[in-house]
């Protein structure tokens, strides 16, 4: 295995690490606000390595340029749908969860 | 709209990266370039209509300087959530919180609404005029100075100038 193959592979490792706690904390989270949080940072970082992992495998400038297409629209996706929900979640008078309730 | 000079650097810029993300698309097939040609033109008239060309220039220097403080604070983002989520008692203390912007008016307040929702335990969830509303992660975490740094970033990067807030 050649270094870049490795540090392909150690990209794509972390990246799906990131993507399983991004999860973790969607399930354990304990609102709407908090949970939206886990979504936006934790999966955009998991996503951003697993491109910068694929970059390092693609066969040409098209393929690596479509990857990097893909992780600024989901960032740019990720970032205007957590804002409308959770604006949306506080008009309509959620309250955020706070220390001390109920986990 | 006028002729500035402002308008056709904006058109040769505008229409040379959409010609590259068609060519990016196709897989530089040549036969593609027909419809491509149409497209392009189409999608920079478009660009030109909804988000009309300014006269400042988006410093190079500012821009290398917000993609690496992007980076930093992603990296920064990503790992304490995930030390939250995997953590026995998460140990969560979150809250709103309410900031007055110092950027002026328009493109720059939502770049930095999005912005912080990608950044370290902010998350946008009002704009209305310079009042922007965060959910906090950890209302004990130092948000004020985080919104101010990334503030001023974005102000570098698109040559804008930061109003004083009493």
């Amino acid at each position: 295995m050649s270094l870049v193959e490795g540090a392909s592979l150690a990209l794509l490792i972390a990246g799906a690490a990131f993507f399983f706690a991004g999860t973790v904390g969607l399930l354990r989270f304990p609102d709407v606000y908090t949970r939206l949080h886990a979504l936006a940072k934790a999966d955009n970082l998991g996503l951003g390595l697993v491109v910068l992992g694929l970059l390092l495998r693609a066969p040409g400038w098209a393929t690596g340029i479509k990857l990097v297409l893909i992780w600024l629209l989901a960032l740019l996706a990720s970032a205007t749908v957590g804002f409308l929900i959770a604006r949306r979640a506080r008009r309509h008078g959620i309250a955020p969860w706070r220390a001390g309730d109920r986990e | 709209m006028k002729l500035t000079l402002a308008t056709v650097r904006a058109v040769l810029w505008r229409s040379a990266l959409f010609a590259v993300l068609w060519w990016a698309l196709t897989d530089g097939r040549p036969d593609s370039w027909g419809v491509g040609s149409v497209s392009v033109a189409f999608a920079t008239t478009v660009s030109i209509y909804l988000l009309p060309p300014v006269n400042t220039y988006v410093s190079r220097i500012g821009l290398l300087r917000f993609l690496v403080f992007f980076i930093v604070q992603s990296l920064r983002g990503g790992a304490q959530v995930a030390g939250f989520a995997l953590r026995p008692r998460m140990g969560l203390r979150p809250g709103f919180h309410e900031i007055d912007l110092r950027l002026p008016e328009g493109i720059g307040r939502v770049l930095l609404a999005n912005t912080l929702s990608l950044l370290p335990g902010t998350l946008s969830v009002e704009l209305q005029g310079n009042r922007l509303c965060l959910h906090v992660l950890d209302e004990r975490a130092p948000t004020e100075t985080e919104v101010r740094a990334a503030e001023s970033r974005l102000a570098d990067l698109l040559g804008l100038t930061l109003h004083t807030t009493g």
